[in-house]
């Protein structure tokens, strides 16, 4: 009973401290005369305001349906006539000129913002990504405990030089020197330098998982008439996967952290848009925060659905 | 080629062996077995048994000499050594099961991804050799909710899954618990009169005395000396003796 009372107690303190902490933010805050206006923040991810629909060239505005909500407008250099097709509100009437630019009419409806798109970026960057660091990384750790002294000597290498460079160095390489050359767009020169990156490290902890399986395994399984390649996929992999498995959740989850470092190369991920709407809201903060904490979401789910995969494979425990 | 009498299915001759590190575990090391023979090897620890019984099945790479089992040639650039595998099956000291798998998963593995058996099939006669070894209730029990007799014992019965004509045994029961050597030694022996040709390295002298044809004392990475077990264990050799009144 009373040891329980202790545990209550120190949850208490954990409580108040983090409220402490939560009070403290606000104080220093205010002693920078900062206003918080969180209110700004939800139209950045997702926006509900009406959308306008601009003039594509200088024109005149044939005709406005009413009834149907669709609008035509001429260009005036002749050419193809700008139809749209519905719109909530118009802003122009029939035989109205109008110039390049000029809000026709508006559209409602909610629309991703740019902190979402963000998100959806980094989520795809990182997928993608993650799905190659493990294919490279497993081949690679193959190769580096191969018997081919070729095969074992390039994993070696390609280990060594990425963990000994910076990942912003490998990011810019991969941007300006091998993107030019193999005229790679911007996403997927990024999705190779995280790949290329991780992949490295995900070889080691692969390495390290076979080599710490019973070499009597390899035996027992050779014993019974598999080849080296039935052994590895039926015996060895499985078994070394679940050992890895802490180990890699680190690493991928390292690998969403590290995707934020492609912004440099100007693709819009979850940090590159806080930049951008940190810019248009002026409240840094807010902004900063809430990206922190989408951060949190991603990395916090590829953390439950490892625990759950652990989970299933501990069965055999 | 050396002509090969056909009721041997196991001629080893003059085999070396020189590990990477010098070690020069087998010398000149020749042993016949026939047919639904059983042959129990003894000797002091690093005296190469179990060196010798892995160039059976090629664990081991040999450095000189033959070894022909059914008639083909292990050191043939042609020999198939994955197909010569399924043909001998083996039994290690520290069982080596698969711990992901559930016993039946341990003895079908191999049918289902080696021999191509249908999945029924594979549980069928998974069914029946854990039957036969007595683990009918144990089937979907992991190798670490066992003990270590039922767990060599799923160990044999995923070696004979493969349908072997070679047996091949190293000291199976030296890493149980004594009152679980029985149980192991019981599956031997009852496998041994069923006609299956037996290569066992052990230090079980009962199980030598009942069950073998043959007795082989190994020394130094030599065979010293063979003989059937009711003259083996009486023999005045002096290498021996001494081993025996080691062990005894
Ligand atoms: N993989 C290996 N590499 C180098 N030397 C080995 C290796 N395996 C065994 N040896 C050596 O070969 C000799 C015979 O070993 P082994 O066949 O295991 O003997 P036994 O099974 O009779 O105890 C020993 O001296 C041992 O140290
Ligand atoms: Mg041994």
């Amino acid at each position: 009973m009373k040891e329980q009372h202790n545990l209550l107690l120190w949850k208490a303190v954990f409580v108040l401290v983090l409220i402490g902490l939560g009070f403290g933010i606000y104080a220093s805050s205010k002693s920078i005369d900062y206003t918080w206006r969180w209110e700004r923040i939800p139209q950045y991810i997702i926006s509900v305001e009406p959308k306008d629909i601009r003039s594509p060239f200088d024109g005149t505005v044939q005709s406005v349906d009413i009834k149907n909500h669709s609008m035509v407008v001429l260009p005036d250099q002749g050419g193809n006539p700008f139809v749209i097709k519905k719109f909530d509100k118009a802003n122009v009437m029939s035989g109205d000129i109008v110039f390049e630019g000029d809000p026709l009419a508006q559209v409602n409806g909610w629309r991703v913002g740019p902190i979402l798109w963000g998100l959806i970026t980094t989520l795809k960057l990182s997928f993608v990504a993650l799905i190659f660091a493990m294919i490279i990384g497993l081949f690679t750790g193959l190769a580096r405990i191969s018997d081919n002294p070729a095969l074992r000597y390039f994993a070696i290498t390609y280990v060594e030089i990425i963990r000994g460079t910076p990942l912003l160095v490998q990011i810019f390489i991969f941007y300006f020197f091998i993107g030019t050359i193999l005229n790679l767009d911007r996403f997927t020169a990024g999705v190779a330098a995280l790949s290329v990156f991780t992949g490295a490290y995900i070889a080691e902890i692969i390495r390290s998982g076979i080599q710490s399986i019973h070499p009597g395994q390899m035996e027992a399984a050779r014993s019974v008439g598999m080849n080296y390649f039935q052994a590895m996929v039926y015996v060895i992999l499985p078994q070394a996967f679940k050992r890895t498995l802490p180990p890699l959740a680190g690493q991928l989850i390292n690998l969403i952290k590290d995707s934020s470092l492609v912004s440099v190369i100007s693709i819009t991920d979850l940090t590159k848009s806080g930049r951008e709407v940190v810019s248009s809201t002026f409240a840094p903060f807010e902004v900063w925060f809430t990206v922190a904490l989408m951060y949190l979401v991603l990395t916090g789910s590829l953390s439950w659905i490892i625990q759950k995969l652990e989970k299933r494979l501990s069965a055999s425990d | 080629m050396t002509k090969v009498s056909s009721n041997s299915i196991i001629v080893a001759e003059n085999i070396e062996k020189i590990y990477p590190n010098n070690c020069h575990a087998l010398k000149n090391v020749s042993l016949e077995v026939k047919r639904g023979e059983v042959v129990v090897i003894i000797g002091p620890s690093g005296s190469g048994k179990s060196t010798f019984l892995r160039t059976l099945n090629q664990l081991e790479t040999i450095s000189d000499g033959t070894i022909h089992i059914d008639d083909i040639d292990l050191t043939a650039k042609s020999t198939n050594i994955n197909k010569m595998r399924e043909e001998v099956g083996m039994v290690f000291q520290s069982f080596n099961l698969f711990p992901h798998k559930t016993a039946l998963g341990n003895v079908m593995l191999s049918p289902l991804k080696v021999l191509k058996k249908s999945k029924a099939d594979a549980e069928k006669e998974a069914h029946e050799l854990l039957t036969k070894v007595g683990l009918a209730n144990r089937m979907n029990s992991y190798p670490s909710h066992l003990s270590g007799g039922q767990q060599q014992r799923v160990a044999i019965a995923r070696a004979l899954a493969m349908k072997p004509k070679i047996m091949l045994f190293d000291e199976p029961t030296s890493a149980l618990d004594p009152e679980m050597v029985g149980e192991v030694l019981d599956v031997m022996k009852s496998l041994a009169s069923d006609g299956m040709t037996m290569v066992v390295v052990t230090h079980e002298m009962g199980f030598a005395r009942e069950v073998a044809d043959r007795v082989v004392f190994m020394e130094d990475g030599e065979l010293v000396f063979e003989e059937q077990p009711d003259r083996f264990f009486d023999s005045p050799n002096p290498r021996l003796q001494r081993f025996l009144g080691q062990v005894l």
